[in-house]
């Protein structure tokens, strides 16, 4: 069991989300960043889709009433019993340890996993929070979690490799797939959203990010469709010209039409940007994301495989890059 | 032209079947949803029908864009199953607390408050599809005679099961939430359960009959918190 002690920001229990519920209006939900998440659960020996605490620019302070382990994934100064330790390393900690996790110095999305995940009772499958219909809450100070059943030796002390360590960056440029009602727009319209950096508003949560910047024109079809469903990463451009990119809580239908969807890969890279932050956008083929997210998912594989001891990761001297798995030979 | 295959990123498929709200258009949506479900396949995710189109969820790692347009081909033919349609009964107890709005509706129309209620649970409503917030309802079919436009300034917590009408549309809140709606009446009924399979009362595609009903039986199924349907 671990109780929080501090709560300076929204902080939820969030897993790798909801599948198959959409039709009866209930978003994905799930973790904002899934690349930061699942690492940090690969680090304690969880699987992608165990619960984990997820913050927004400020971390929790949390004290364990029991020994786990535990690895926080994200930008932050992160202290253990006062002592100064590193983020996506885990750790083990013992009854009466006490967690610190500062502000984040790059990205909005902080995770701290814990080996065997958080115990919850799953809503619709999933344990992932999501606060306008009630399924979980978000946490405050005094609350207790308990946590999962894990086998703790051997888990501590897993390193990910600098070279994977996320790196968030206050400018990015992010795939977008164009449609589906791009014949919304006028053509001035389209370049314009691929032409300009807009810059994330705080008006933005997990429901979705409201972005600022050069007006889109819509064409004579107009800023409304017949109410239409709504995938995340969708890019909504409402009447005043000004793109909405829809993330976990976004709403599964909508009337605005959408300019385009951001690849899969990207989705993290958005949901990192913090508010004054910047976007670019380019267009990219279903085909390219696709192929895109293949090879991510590889390369994640290959990370869970590394941590777990069952892969080798070659470190070649150009540029000191990892740039090779190999399997560990069993004997 | 229809259906019009789109890629709506690199995770979903938009099948669009026209470009008006028709019942004919959304039946033929939701007959495909249904006959895509039932089969299953590995590297479907899930099925989002709307009014007039049906988004596909599908496993990029399993599947690419053109392998699932052509995998989607062969359901477009499914046809709409005639005769079969599962009408869902809504208990409503209008007016006094439960619809402290009825009084403007009518008003607003140039009738009484019996008319309203006669009105509005006349028809048969057809659940063109579900979204926005968990268990939210679009519904197709209110009389225009009791069409009522929003309130100015919307109320922070409409109660769950709180029915209303907004211009021509009507429907109930499922969860409490903020909301401008005129509302008319509630119903008893937990029209949006997480805890059960499936999570709301209304699946699209069903048709639903609002029943009036009197205080003392909306607290009585309220307390029982019993579920009214047949076919």
């Amino acid at each position: 069991m671990i109780e929080l002690l501090s709560v300076p920001s929204l902080t939820t229990v969030q897993d790798s989300g909801r599948r198959g519920y959409q039709r009866f209006g209930v978003p994905v939900g799930g973790v904002m960043d899934e690349v930061s998440a699942r690492l940090a659960n690969y680090l304690v020996g969880n699987d992608d889709k165990a619960p984990l605490l997820e913050f927004a620019l400020k971390g929790p302070t949390l004290r364990f009433n029991a020994s786990a382990v535990f690895a926080v994934g994200g930008d932050a100064e992160v202290r253990l019993n006062g002592v100064e330790i590193s983020p996506w390393r885990s750790y083990w900690a013992k009854r009466g340890d006490v967690l610190e996790i500062g502000i984040l110095k790059s990205g909005f999305y902080g995770y701290v996993a814990f080996a065997g995940g958080i115990k919850c009772e799953p809503i619709l499958g999933s344990c992932s929070t999501y606060l306008r219909a009630n399924f979980g809450k978000a946490l405050k100070a005094g609350e207790g979690l308990k946590l999962g059943y894990a086998i703790l030796t051997g888990k501590a002390g897993k390193e990910l490799p600098e070279e994977f360590i996320p790196v968030y960056a206050e400018e990015s440029e992010i795939r977008v797939i164009p449609g589906p009602q791009e014949d919304h727009f006028t053509k001035k319209g389209i370049e314009t959203f691929l032409n300009s950096t807009y810059e994330v508003t705080p008006e933005s949560d997990r429901m979705g990010y409201r972005l600022e910047g050069p007006e889109i024109e819509h064409s004579e079809k107009g800023a409304e469709v017949i109410t239409d469903a709504v995938p995340p990463g969708a890019v909504q451009v409402p009447k005043n010209g000004k793109p909405i990119i829809m993330l976990a809580d976004g709403q599964t239908t909508g009337g605005y039409p959408k300019i385009g969807v951001v690849a899969r890969v990207d989705i993290p890279k958005v949901a990192q940007t913090r508010p004054g932050g910047r976007l670019r956008f380019k267009a990219v083929s279903v085909e390219e994301a696709q192929e895109r997210l293949r090879k991510r998912e590889k390369i994640m594989e290959a990370i869970k495989g590394f941590i777990r001891g069952e892969m080798k990761a070659y470190r070649l001297k150009v540029g000191e890059r990892v740039v090779a798995f190999t399997k560990v030979e069993k004997r | 032209m229809f259906p019009l295959f789109k890629p709506a990123g690199d995770s979903a498929l938009a099948v669009i079947f026209g470009d008006e709200i028709d019942e004919g258009i959304n039946e033929k949506v939701h007959a495909v949803a249904r006959a895509m479900e039932k089969a299953s396949p590995e590297w479907l995710i899930e099925v989002v029908p709307t009014y007039t189109s049906l988004y596909i969820y599908y496993d990029p790692l399993r599947i690419s864009y053109s392998e699932v347009a052509g995998a989607v081909g062969p359901f477009l033919g499914t046809k709409p199953e005639k005769g079969k349609r599962r009408v869902v009964k809504i208990p409503v107890a209008y007016g006094g607390d439960f619809g402290p709005d009825i009084g403007f509706v009518a008003e607003y129309n140039g009738l009484s408050v019996d008319e309203v209620i006669e009105i509005h649970s006349k028809p048969l409503y057809r659940v063109y599809m579900l979204g926005f917030l968990p268990g939210f309802a679009y519904l197709g079919g209110m009389d225009e005679r009791i069409a009522t436009p929003r309130l100015e300034k919307p109320r922070l917590k409409v109660p769950a099961g709180s029915v209303g009408i907004a211009g021509k549309q009507t429907g109930w809140y499922a969860i409490e939430s903020p909301g401008g709606w005129r509302l008319i009446g509630r119903t008893p009924l937990k029209t949006f359960d997480p805890l059960k399979t499936p999570p709301s009362i209304v699946t699209p595609g069903d048709y639903v009959k609002f029943v009036p009903i009197g205080e003392e039986e909306f607290r009585e199924i309220y307390e029982g918190n019993r579920g009214k349907e047949d076919d």
